[in-house]
């Protein structure tokens, strides 16, 4: 009976909350309270994704729901990406019957790092993809090790875990099991010797610390690392990115499927095979799922474009408090070859919580952008003087800084005709977006 | 003058940016008019401790400083000679517990630091992250940062920050923060604090000039970066400071 009013009450609230536009996580919290183990009394289909980890998540989890239900399978996933357990909740309940079954084939969850043991402790997936494992708001996160040890116990045994092959961290995950698929980036063009960036989280492996060693890297500490003492290294790969060609903007899955991507950039690769493992393991044909994405990622991959003044602009979004983001869009913006603008906005920290912590901007190898082409950067926003002396401490001189980001939008507006990039978070960025004219 | 820092495991306590305290100071020194050598000392590397003027380490993740400690521990009689001569040294983040007795972990094993100081240090499940704002009696400016630990450090008798309005000190809430005697300097606040705080980027420097036998020559390196950022920061968590003391 109490399932049964906890579904209800569930369903009337997604209702209710629909109408006068709330948040999709009171509904869950409200039946959890009338039924806690509610999730564990629920009939879930056959098969249970969740997706976690620092970077990629979302865009993980749209691929593999693009890819399953463009081979016809029912998929159920939290699209509003309310992903701690009350999100979760409301997705199931609302999805069920009355009588608590999740009428889908595939239940996709999108789950928080480090509230995932809390979701899992009534169910657990099928199969659990983990992208990645790096500093990422350490404001809320502590370190990577810290959400490590969060994301541990919310591992079943049963659980098939997809792990990246070419991340030191989150690659511990497997030790001491067996049911484990591993994704990851052969040598191919896109490779570096060795790591880059201001900070070396590959220096020292995670299990022994023991010093590590590199046969390449695909970004900052990402690549075959192999620790000098204890074994710990880049395993086998089940799925694997054999080839990526920048100029036809095409990446080599297992050497035999092509993705096209939708613009010059590593960005996103890793996403897409995760994506791609996931949903191979699910059952779908390599070949389907390569169609899917290609399609998939011309039209949702492109990035927001607009015009200010005479400059043609583009909008690279970099979570603040995300080292590694803003670095894939540096290393981005230093491989195009027109002359260009950066501008670079720290506003708010985060659009969630309040903080004035600006230590993230020492992580961020700002010096990637002394390359002749870029001509200037501005910085701006109410954090502009902590960008500007962590630009005093670079090998740039081209640049300036000014609070406020409608006078610095003003002066691009009337100054050059560039490229421009803009730099800067969620958080921020409409802040931009809303002094520009959008390009379709 | 020629200046000597000596920084220890760059590499593996390197959390938060704290990098930015060695290239602040250095840039500092350097405008002061010093020659300036940076010395990085990795695990199982050596160091001259007699031949610093600055001993440096950052903040790293539990295990990191763990690790750290089992290297440091042959460091520890000649660093704690060095602070009895009135060497300056900052430990910063999680590597202001190795200063004291023992560090406790959460799952219940114990280590223990070098010693220097009579602390111990306690580790938790609960991750404490908030800004910080409080005072020192160094000097009058308020002092800004950020706290990222997951436990307690008891035991403090001479803390860097006296008075701390907002954010979790050493035991508690807007409880005395970090630790200082001599030309010691450590705390837990994480990242660049000699980046954040120009005034303790200044105090840290004279008190590297003092055991010189110098004081600070009247004209120094001016950072209006640094002093503009401060301005804001300091403003920012003043109100929040001065707001959540309303609701107490």
């Amino acid at each position: 009976m109490r399932k049964f009013i906890a579904i209800l009450v569930c369903k009337l609230g997604r209702a209710v909350g629909k109408l006068i536009g709330k948040g999709s996580s009171m509904p869950g919290q409200a039946a959890l309270k009338i039924c806690p183990d509610i999730l564990q009394r629920v009939k879930l289909p056959k098969h249970i994704i969740a997706v976690t980890g620092s970077n990629g998540k979302t865009s993980t989890v749209e691929m593999i729901a693009a890819i399953l239900r463009a081979g016809g399978m029912s998929v159920v996933y939290n699209e509003e990406g309310s992903n701690q357990i009350e999100g979760v909740a409301t997705l199931v309940l609302t999805h069920a019957t009355l009588g608590g079954e999740v009428r889908a084939d595939v239940l996709l969850i999108e789950s928080d790092e480090r509230y995932a043991a809390r979701t899992f402790q009534f169910f657990h997936p099928t199969e659990f993809v983990i992208t990645n494992l790096y500093r990422d708001q350490l404001t809320r996160n502590g370190h990577p090790e810290w959400v490590y040890d969060a994301i541990l116990p919310a591992i079943h045994p049963e659980t098939k875990l997809i792990l990246n092959a070419d991340d030191p961290l989150s690659g511990c995950f497997a030790r001491g099991r067996e049911k484990v698929k591993w994704f990851g980036l052969d040598r191919c063009s896109v490779s570096m010797d060795s790591p880059d960036g201001v900070y070396h989280d590959g220096a020292y492996c995670p299990v022994c610390r023991a010093p590590m060693e590199y046969d390449y890297v695909h970004y900052n500490h990402i690549g075959a690392y192999r620790c000098t003492k204890c074994g710990h290294r880049k395993p086998r790969t089940d799925y694997t990115v054999t080839a990526v060609d920048l100029d036809a903007s095409t990446l080599t899955i297992d050497g035999e499927v092509t993705v096209k991507l939708a613009f010059r950039s590593i960005y996103n690769i890793y996403n897409i095979l995760a994506a791609y493992a996931a949903c191979r393991e699910c059952g779908v044909p390599g070949e389907a799922a390569a169609g899917v994405l290609s399609g998939y990622l011309l039209k949702n991959g492109r990035m927001q474009t607009f015009r200010l003044g005479a400059h043609h602009g583009t909008l690279l979004t970099s979570k603040h408090e995300n080292s590694i983001a803003y670095d894939t869009n540096l290393r981005y913006i230093a491989g195009t070859e027109k002359d260009c603008v950066v501008l670079v906005i720290v506003d708010a920290v985060s659009r969630k919580y309040f903080t004035s912590e600006t230590s993230w901007l020492w992580d961020i190898d700002f010096d990637r952008l002394n390359v002749p082409h870029v001509k200037r950067v501005v910085l701006a926003g109410r954090y502009c003087n902590d960008l500007a002396e962590r630009f005093s401490f670079t090998e740039l001189d081209n640049w300036s800084a000014e609070p406020d980001i409608a006078a610095a939008a003003s002066e691009l507006k009337a100054n050059g005709d560039e490229e421009l990039f803009v730099v800067t978070c969620f958080s921020d960025r409409d802040k931009i977006l809303s002094r520009v004219e959008k390009e379709a | 003058m020629e200046m000597r820092i000596i920084h220890f495991y760059p590499d593996l306590m390197n959390l938060y940016g704290s990098r930015a305290n060695v290239l602040a100071l250095e840039r500092y020194l350097k405008g002061l008019g010093c020659a300036v050598t940076v010395e990085a000392v990795a695990p199982g590397g050596e160091a001259d401790l007699g031949r610093g003027d600055f001993f440096y380490m950052g903040a790293g993740t539990e295990r990191a400083a763990r690790a750290a400690m089992e290297d440091f521990a042959r460091f520890g009689s000649g660093l704690k000679a060095a602070a009895q001569d009135g060497a300056t040294m900052l430990f910063a983040g999680t590597a202001m517990e190795l200063l004291g007795k023992t560090v406790t972990e959460a799952d219940g094993s114990a280590y223990d630091g070098v010693g220097l100081a009579s602390f111990t240090a306690k580790h938790g499940k609960r991750r404490i992250v908030e800004d910080v704002y409080g005072r020192t009696s160094l000097y009058p400016e308020a002092v800004v940062g950020f706290i990222n630990k997951c436990g307690v450090v008891s035991g403090v008798e001479t803390p860097l920050l006296s008075e701390v309005d907002l954010g979790f000190g050493n035991e508690r809430e807007r409880g005395p923060e970090g630790f200082h005697w001599k030309n010691v300097f450590a705390s837990q606040l994480t990242g660049p604090l000699l980046v954040k705080n120009p005034k303790l980027l200044e105090t840290v420097a004279a008190a590297i000039y003092a055991r010189r036998g110098e004081t600070l020559p009247v004209e120094r390196p001016e950072d209006p970066w640094a002093e503009k950022a401060y301005t804001v920061t300091e403003e920012q968590l003043r109100l929040r400071a001065q707001g959540s003391h309303a609701f107490v």
